[in-house]
């Protein structure tokens, strides 16, 4: 053997792990006539014995119990959670079949508001005009509520601007109408020519105020001398959606 | 648990997985101590081999299905785990490594008390030894010093131990060679003996 060899299995031979017995006795050998192999062989001995000494003083090293308890807790619980599917099939199958059937109520319940009780909100143009006419005295029911005066049209049409300007400078405050007033005598609903379309009037709404006497010379009706030069006349106004008014009628 | 310490390893592995509480402990209660002692000869830092065993067997419990026979034995898979660990936590916190810290953690390191019939004077030398020993297997650089471990200190083949550092066994056998020349040289002052293996590629082992 030589030196060469001896240095590549030198561990080994402190160690005890050369497997061929005739290696291991002629490494020994080489080592018997060679010094400096032999010094070698020496000093992986020495370094041998203090390194088994350290290991045999760590051999009680271990890790504490709280470890294996801990250790142990978590080996339950995963077996828990791994069982878990197999032990309740009936319970899950119930807690999974209320969970559908309460959304399954929320969906039905959810349908039928949408598709019952929206339809009852909107506001169609039928149901407003029949608003208005309910909210209309009685004595103004006979008279259709499409029947604009002619004449009054016309004043309308080329006075529309003095109308505007005066129920812009409504005196009185705005009221509501009464529901019913079975004494009040009114004219038909005069056009004021500012709604061109139905559009406006199906969201029309109807409020009394009190205009200048004056006013229903602007819409050519005639006024008696019993009027104060200062006198308020009550009139119901229709306003459109926009809140400008397209109609009026003179009460009483 | 009188057979169940008859059985292998690998025997108890499946019966844990089939849910035996005593076969995890039995495996537990085998491997725990190489592991630990593991960790702490590479970190010397006992919290850390604590903590590092405590997280081996966690990943047991979770994914022991991980485990392949024919890649290695069990104490190799779970040593290669650990070693996994440790160099995560030594990597980060650099601070397991300094002597000053560690020598708390290996204060009790089997040096505390004399063994009895033991006199005074063999007691102390033996205490020296250990300090010496400890000292200079840290001061190792990390792929001398975990070869060294494995093979001298916890006396494993080189095929378990390039199983544990995923490289070859020729590999193993150059850094031990390497790594015993470096301690050699700081315990016992001598010549630092050159190597006359191939030279060390670190990125092999350290993957």
């Amino acid at each position: 053997m030589k030196c060469e060899d001896f240095e590549n299995i030198i561990h080994e031979l402190v160690s005890r792990r050369v497997a061929d017995t005739t290696m291991q006795l002629e490494a020994l050998e080489h080592a018997g006539h060679c010094l400096w192999c032999a010094r070698r062989l020496d000093e992986e001995n020495k370094l041998t014995e203090r390194l088994q000494a350290f290991a045999t003083g760590l051999q009680g090293q271990r890790a504490p119990a709280r470890v294996e308890v801990e250790l142990l807790q978590a080996f339950r619980e995963r077996n828990q959670q791994e069982r878990a599917p197999l032990l309740g099939p009936a319970w899950s199958r119930f807690w999974h079949g209320l969970g559908w059937g309460l959304a399954l109520a929320v969906i039905v319940a959810t349908a039928w508001i949408v598709l019952v009780q929206w339809p009852r909100h909107p506001r169609s143009p039928s149901t407003t005009a029949s608003r208005i006419a309910t909210r209309q005295p009685k004595a103004s029911s006979n008279a259709p509520r499409a029947s604009v005066t002619p004449g009054a049209s016309e004043a309308g049409s080329t006075l529309k601007g003095d109308a505007k300007t005066q129920v812009a400078h409504i005196q009185a405050v705005k009221q509501s109408v009464p529901d019913e007033s079975a004494s009040e005598a009114t004219t038909d609903f005069i056009s004021l020519g500012t709604c061109d379309d139905s559009q406006c009037m199906e969201e029309a709404t109807l409020v009394r105020v009190a205009l200048p006497a004056e006013a229903l010379l602007a819409f050519g009706l005639g006024m008696d001398n019993e009027y104060a030069p200062d006198a308020l006349v009550q009139a119901d106004v229709a306003l459109g959606s926009n809140g400008v008014p397209f109609a009026i009628r003179f009460v009483n | 648990m009188a057979e169940l310490t008859d059985l292998r390893d690998e025997q108890l592995l499946r019966m844990m997985q089939a849910g035996d509480e005593d076969a995890f402990t039995t495996l537990y209660r085998r491997r725990q101590g190489s592991i630990y002692r593991f960790v702490l000869e590479m970190s010397g830092s006992a919290a850390l081999a604590e903590d590092v065993t405590q997280e081996v067997f966690m990943a047991l419990i979770r994914e022991s299905r991980g485990y392949d026979p024919s890649r290695g034995s069990l104490i190799a898979y779970l040593l290669g785990m650990a070693r996994h660990h440790a160099l995560r936590f030594l990597k980060r916190d650099q601070t397991y490594v300094p002597i000053p810290q560690a020598e708390e953690d290996w204060r009790d390191w089997g040096d505390a008390a004399p063994a009895s019939g033991e006199d005074p004077h063999s007691a102390m030398t033996r205490r020296e030894t250990i300090r010496s020993v400890r000292e200079a297997i840290l001061s190792l650089p990390e792929h001398y010093r975990e070869a060294v471990v494995l093979c001298d200190l916890n006396e494993m083949s080189y095929e378990d131990t390039a199983s544990v550092l995923g490289c070859s066994v020729g590999t193993v056998r150059s850094r031990l060679h390497r790594g015993r020349a470096f301690l050699f040289q700081k315990l016992m002052g001598g010549v630092k003996v050159e190597p006359t293996h191939e030279a060390i590629d670190g990125s092999r082992c350290l993957a």
